[in-house]
């Protein structure tokens, strides 16, 4: 039976440094070639069986820190969130001690069925105190703090009334969890909602953003000649969320950045080059810090 | 204006039953109901990405066009209970069982079946195998009362056709070792379980499997075994314990012991 080591030395810590998104495909590539990445992420649902995937997640684990990142705890659900799902994501965080565990500002369980998708929350009071009391409920029974991924969204509803910037300020500033940021996310929903993604940016809060997602997206037309971004993680990150990137680490310091990659997954070298990209613009932004310093 | 609970029954009813009228009117004003569209497909292909890892060999028997027109026709239908999809498909067997289309490949909700095993098996939580000295440390007038707790990977099947020959053969690509299964070669009794090398799938005679299946129900180990049959249930179950086949035991309340 494998062990997991207690990293009481806290090298479970997620670094300030560029990760890479683990998935399946990967599993092999990494345990064999143990390639120099710092951190990585994984999606917690994957997870919740036995057999060998939590295997692969406990070897690698050993030598590599693991952020676990949650795509089903709905934490806008109208009807409450699940708590044999809260259960199910409770248990590999105890197996896995991840440095980092997030969710997402959306939902997807309606009357018991999951949607499978990260559907848009209305920018409401009712939506941010419900988002609050399930951060809150999340918070309590992992006894931990958890980060919150701000949405790629493709709709806006009618009475929508708080701009999303704020929406994730407030559940930040009442429930103490801090934000995900994905620029990507950003740069896709500034698009399709007419917003200005540098002044979301500028908006954020900068204490409280503890990680930063970068992706690819696509670009779709519509029959009325206008187009949508869709948030696809199906390709290489575009210069446009490179630039607005440098401008979040300039605003909230060299923070842990993900590189997620879920459609058509290239080899890992490909993810590595997408990562080394991040380290670099961390690394001469710290330069940069060190030199105003002094 | 919409409460959240409004505008989330709203989108259900788009996604999962195609039906945007409700939502349409909670958008706002510029954004066009088109949009929806983006959520609706994200649905249905993320939920036949699932069911297509589960069923693989469904798949390949059927062809992928008619496994997406079957498989969208599901996820309406049977949206999942719960985020973690590794548990979604366990009511695709029986779909496919009454899905009229599917008549011509009578032997499809078996293979189904297997497959759901299978991957049942491939997920199901780790667990310590029983430790038999445990068991060998209850008293003689309370082993009657001993009941089993399989393994959780453990699955029996009994299929009325060859769905395990199949699988292999459709698994391997070999189109003549598929050709030359004999459908009506009689129902088969199957064992699906998860050992340390991977899956495994096996074929078991009528009365092992019987048995087997009477302990997995969690019939008294006594209770289990027909005194008037000259299978080997001893070495069988001292198989079964030495293969790590059982989790755990209890004790049946003995209803005497109770009163008095």
């Amino acid at each position: 039976m494998l062990m997991s080591p207690r990293n009481i030395s806290g090298t479970n810590a997620i670094p300030a440094q560029a990760g890479i998104g683990l998935r399946f495909q990967h599993h092999q590539a990494v345990v064999d070639a143990r390639p120099d990445v710092p951190w990585l992420e994984v999606h917690t649902e994957n997870y919740m069986g036995g057999g060998t995937p939590i295997r692969y997640l406990e070897a690698i684990r050993r030598d590599t820190p693991i952020s676990l990142h949650g795509v089903g705890l709905s934490l806008g659900s109208a009807e409450g969130i699940d708590p044999a799902h809260l259960a199910r994501i409770h248990k590999v965080v105890e197996r896995i001690e991840p440095g980092l565990v997030s969710e997402h500002i959306a939902w997807n369980m309606i009357g018991g069925e999951y949607l499978a998708d990260l559907m848009p929350l209305p920018m409401t009071e009712e939506a941010l105190d419900v988002v609050c009391r399930h951060v809150d409920q999340t918070q309590n029974y992992l006894k931990r703090r958890i980060l919150v991924e701000n949405p790629s969204t493709y709709v806006a509803f009618g009475n929508s009334i708080i701009p999303e910037w704020e929406f994730m300020a407030a559940v930040a500033a009442r429930t103490g969890c801090g934000i995900l940021c994905d620029v990507n996310n950003i740069c896709v929903s500034a698009h399709n909602h007419g917003w200005d993604a540098s002044a979301y940016i500028a908006a954020l809060p900068i204490d409280v953003v503890g990680e930063i997602h970068l992706a690819g997206h696509s670009i779709r037309s519509l029959a009325d000649g206008s187009t949508l971004r869709i948030d696809d993680h199906g390709s290489r990150i575009s210069e446009e969320v490179w630039t607005l990137y440098r401008q979040a680490i300039t605003r909230f310091g060299a923070v842990p950045t993900l590189i997620e990659w879920d459609n058509d997954v290239p080899p890992f070298d490909v993810l590595l080059q997408e990562a080394g990209r991040a380290a670099s613009l961390i690394a001469s932004k710290e330069r940069r810090a060190r030199a105003d310093a002094a | 204006m919409p409460t959240l609970l409004e505008i989330q029954r709203a989108m259900r009813r788009s996604l999962v039953q195609g039906d945007s009228t409700a939502v349409s009117a909670m958008l706002a004003a510029q954004i066009s109901p088109d949009r929806l569209d983006i959520y609706r497909n994200t649905f249905l292909l993320t939920l036949t990405r699932a069911l297509r890892l589960c069923f693989p060999v469904v798949q390949k028997l059927v062809g992928e066009e008619f496994f997406e027109g079957a498989a969208q026709i599901f996820v309406a239908e049977h949206p999942p209970r719960s985020a973690w999809l590794d548990q979604y498909g366990s009511a695709f067997p029986d779909f496919l069982h009454a899905f009229s289309p599917a008549e011509s490949v009578p032997y499809l909700s078996d293979v189904a079946r297997l497959e759901w095993a299978v991957s049942g098996a491939l997920h199901a939580p780790d667990t310590e195998p029983l430790d038999i000295n445990r068991l060998a440390s209850i008293s003689s007038e309370d082993q009657r009362r001993i009941r089993l707790i399989a393994e959780p990977s453990i699955n029996l099947l009994y299929l009325a056709y060859p769905a395990d020959a199949i699988w292999r053969a459709v698994l391997a690509g070999d189109d003549a070792e598929l050709a030359a299964i004999d459908l009506a070669c009689g129902h088969v009794h199957l064992l699906i379980e998860r050992r340390a090398t991977g899956v495994e799938v096996e074929h078991l005679q009528a009365e092992p499997w019987q048995f087997l299946a009477r302990l997995c129900a969690g019939e008294p180990i006594a209770a289990a075994i027909d005194p008037n049959s000259d299978f080997g249930f001893a070495s069988a179950l001292a198989e079964h314990l030495s293969l790590g086949r059982f989790a755990s035991f209890e004790l049946i309340p003995s209803q005497a012991e109770d009163q008095g």
